[in-house]
């Protein structure tokens, strides 16, 4: 599955996904479920190499959210592209917790869900499409402004009529 | 009323620009039906029992000349001269062809309207008061807060998959005309001890398979923090809202299930962390929307009864009458708020040919500051008329038809589309509500009854309230015939109530006759003709009305 | 489309919707698709119907319709005429049409 990272094609992940029974690799970064985090959360700790943790989309991030600063990498689940719950949770991981590492989509992502998954704070995407990256650059040229503020940085239309304002009775 | 900036107009145009696109691939095989369906009704666009019908937005209900105008001219050039308005203050236009939708988009868009969100599990349009700005028992406008709420819900990138559909609907007025206890959220303007204005915030009200009316969920929220404090609502709902049952996905059964007092703590605890953040509204900024709805340019007019009013009222009969019960007063003296009826008897209710949407976009011109409402009640409002303009205009609405003086009555009847367009549906709704009408067509009995609300609904959805009609009318299939299930004492309005079942369903000729039965019963046990046929039977209850139908059979 | 009925054996039309226009077709013997349903070819029993709707199916994916399904028809008419309500208002328009060039 074709993998972006800040819309460019990663060829090969360096993430190696270790099923909950399997040893981790010593000098790999090691993506494990946030099941195997829960029970074997002691011996985690320690370990040198980088550690990703996949969320299910059931998952609170207000309890998991305190301990999000452990992970170099959050992967949130779309089982279907119409079950929106990872675009809260990314925003709270980015906006409440302060989560600085990659947040990747997986599961049921398409084209048009791009715009919103990026201004919730994703940066990858796990996409199946031969085209990842031209759809990715034609998702991110969707619309021009955006209403809501959120942690993606983009002014919101609200803002940019205050400034303007603001700019203009300073002018005058 | 709101104009676009740049900002708002670039949006638009991206969205149409953007669907354009997405119906070529469709057309060209890029894409399969169901990776389009969901791009589609993102877009108004449904399948319905014949064809598309698109689902235009008429945000909170507000229509200038101009853009009536536009719609009119849109039924023409891709539909079949006509629309049809909704209870939720939408158009809908039912014989739109795939490869002409994103023209008709970009006719909407050039009139600074759209079809977003008009589907799918998002925030839909917002819906207010449809005397806003206008009503004399106003606490405060709500169009600010409703495009406030617009702008807001517009591709809200954390909110657009929701697990399901989301309504809001907001009153500045204490006398609810835009049935806030039954939407996902209800905002009720009102004043607190201090004198200042905010809301009261009401969740989980719906109607649908299980009605519920809503619950206060906080009494007073500043003004300030209506966008954290929404946020919160729509995090708590979109991550714990059921997924696993569509009929159960809506928050009412969310806050059923866990509780008003543990959603409130959650949501309290969100809005707690976001409160004093980015959606925190400046002053500068609500002042900013509210100069979009600054009054009209009224005339200075002494109090007192216009002498053209006066005369027509004693010399036109007909004038008398819809002038008792079509206007509502207004807040300028001099002036009146005119409710326009599109429930002429034996028509279907709330459709709209497009020769008549040209003939009052041009009448608001004249006597209206060119604004144009739409109600939930599927009728037209011209909201700022000058008292001695009335007759003049009434005169002119009759040439149209449109001088019905039923507003209220018991041929005023709400119905959704029903078993003639909507592919969920059990049964008719419109024919049912001709049918009726044209019983209560005669304006003596008609006015002797007075305010009754009858509400048709093909199916358990409940697209024509009838869980809030005084008399509720729900279509059932009994064996591949059409069946009618009767309820009594429903209410939208500030004194919210869900109607009581009658009894057995009744065929199509039944529930016309059962309507008639209804009302001789009303009228055979109410005080006095002050007491309308909800406060008769509040008093009474449903056993004279059950033994008036069933005990004969 | 939500209530698609059982597979009873019995006679059976298809229709679905012209993916452009969106008009109500049916299927017809020539393996094309008319708005009239007097055209509509009528499979005799349960088996034939199913075949013939894997036909339709395929011309759905071909893009040309969307949605196709079966419709219960009455066998003894001359013209086929469903047996539901909702399918004979879907072939014959609304009921309450007023505006001009109404039903298809
Ligand atoms: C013709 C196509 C339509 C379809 C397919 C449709 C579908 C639905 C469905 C499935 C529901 C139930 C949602 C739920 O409870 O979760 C619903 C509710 C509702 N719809 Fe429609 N509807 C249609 C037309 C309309 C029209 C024309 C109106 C306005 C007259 C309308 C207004 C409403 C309202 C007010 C509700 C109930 C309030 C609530 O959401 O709780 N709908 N609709
Ligand atoms: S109530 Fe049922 S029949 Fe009426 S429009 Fe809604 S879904 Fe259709």
């Amino acid at each position: 599955m074709p993998l972006l990272k800040d819309g460019n094609l990663v060829g090969e992940d360096a993430w190696l996904s270790v099923a909950d029974d399997a040893p981790l690799p010593e000098d790999r970064p090691a993506l494990i479920s946030h099941a195997r985090w829960q029970a074997d959360k002691e011996q985690l700790v320690g370990r040198n190499a980088p550690v990703g943790i996949r969320l299910p989309n059931t998952v609170d991030v207000l309890d998991f959210g305190p301990e999000a600063g452990r992970f170099d990498l959050i992967v949130l689940e779309f089982p279907k592209f119409s079950d929106g719950r990872a675009y809260s949770q990314a925003r709270l991981l980015r906006e409440r917790f302060g989560f600085g590492g990659e947040l990747r989509a997986t599961g049921h992502v398409l084209q048009d869900q791009l715009w919103h998954m990026q201004r919730c704070g994703f940066d990858a995407f796990e996409i199946a499409r031969e085209d990842a990256t031209q759809a990715f650059a034609a998702a991110m040229r969707s619309f021009s402004h955006v209403y809501q503020p959120t942690g993606d940085g983009r002014v919101s239309a609200l803002k940019q009529r205050l400034a303007a304002t603001r700019k203009q009775e300073a002018a005058e | 009323m709101y104009q676009y900036d740049q900002i708002d107009q670039t949006l638009v145009d991206e969205r149409v620009a953007q669907f354009r696109d997405q119906v070529a691939r469709r057309l060209n095989g890029a894409i399969s039906e169901d990776e389009f369906k969901p791009l589609r009704l993102q877009n108004g666009l449904y399948l319905q029992l014949h064809a598309y019908m698109l689902r235009i937005a008429i945000p909170y209900g507000t229509l200038s000349s101009r853009q009536l105008r536009a719609l009119a001219q849109i039924g023409c050039k891709y539909d079949r001269g006509w629309g049809h308005f909704t209870t939720r203050q939408n158009l809908q236009y039912n014989w739109i062809r795939l490869e002409d939708a994103a023209d008709a988009l970009a006719d909407l868009a050039k009139v600074q309207m759209h079809a977003i969100q008009t589907s799918g599990n998002c925030i839909r349009n917002t819906t207010t008061d449809q005397f806003a700005g206008a009503a004399h028992d106003e606490i405060e406008d709500p169009r600010v807060w409703c495009e406030i709420i617009r702008q807001w819900s517009t591709f809200h990138p954390e909110f657009s998959f929701l697990p399901r559909k989301f309504k809001i609907a907001v009153t500045g007025s204490p006398n609810d005309r835009a049935a806030v206890r039954v939407h996902d959220i209800g905002l009720r303007m009102h004043r607190n001890a201090a004198g200042e204005t905010g809301f009261e915030v009401i969740v989980g009200g719906g109607l649908g398979r299980t009605p519920f009316i809503g619950k206060t969920i906080r009494d007073f929220l500043p003004r300030q923090h209506l966008l954290s404090y929404l946020e919160a609502i729509l995090r708590v709902y979109n991550q714990f809202g059921r997924r696993d049952n569509i009929y159960k996905a809506r928050i009412k059964i969310l806050v059923h299930e866990i509780g008003i007092e543990t959603i409130r703590d959650k949501i309290e605890a969100e809005w707690q962390a976001i409160r004093d953040g980015a959606l925190k509204l400046p002053q500068e900024a609500i002042d900013q929307i509210a100069a979009h709805f600054a009054p009209p340019a009224f005339e200075t007019l002494l109090g007192g009864v216009a002498p053209e009013y006066a005369n027509a009222f004693r010399t036109d009969f007909e004038f008398g009458l819809w002038a008792r019960r079509n206007t509502f007063k207004h807040k300028q003296p001099g002036y009146s708020i005119v409710t326009i009826s599109l429930k002429k008897e034996g028509e279907p209710p709330g459709d709209m040919k497009a020769e008549q949407m040209l003939a009052v976009a041009d009448l608001a011109d004249r006597y209206s500051f060119s604004e144009i409402r739409v109600t939930h009640e599927q009728n037209l409002v011209l909201p700022h008329v000058k008292q001695s303009d009335l007759p003049a205009l009434f005169k002119a609405l009759k040439a149209y038809d449109l001088a019905t003086p039923n507003v209220g009555l018991a041929s005023d009847i709400i119905a959704c589309p029903g078993l003639d367009y909507c592919a969920l549906a059990n049964a008719r709704s419109i024919p049912i509500a001709q049918q009726i009408a044209l019983r209560f067509k005669n304006w003596e009995r008609a006015h002797d009854i007075g305010e009754l609300k009858i509400k048709i609904s093909g199916c358990i959805n409940a697209c024509g309230h009838h869980h809030v009609g005084h008399i509720g009318i729900l279509g059932v299939d009994k064996n591949g015939e059409e069946f009618y299930q009767l309820t009594l004492g429903g209410s939208a309005d500030q004194d919210a109530a869900l109607g009581d079942i009658l009894g057995p369903a009744l065929d199509t000729a039944q529930t016309v006759d059962a309507i008639d039965s209804l009302v001789e019963t009303y009228l055979r046990l109410r005080r006095n003709s002050d007491e309308r046929f909800l406060d008769t039977y509040r008093r009474v209850g449903l056993q004279p009305f059950k033994e008036a139908i069933y005990a004969a059979a | 489309m939500a209530k698609a009925p059982k597979l009873k054996d019995q006679a059976h039309i298809v229709t679905a919707n012209h993916l452009t226009s969106g008009d109500v077709v049916y299927l017809t013997v020539r393996n094309d698709w008319s708005r009239d349903i007097a055209a509509a070819f009528v499979a005799p029993n349960a088996e034939a119907a199913a075949a013939w709707l894997a036909e339709a199916e395929a011309q759905a994916a071909r893009n040309i319709v969307v949605a196709p399904y079966l419709v219960p028809v009455d066998a003894g008419t001359t013209l086929p005429w469903p047996i539901q309500f909702r399918e004979r208002i879907r072939a014959a328009g609304p009921t309450t049409e007023k505006a001009a060039g109404g039903v298809a």
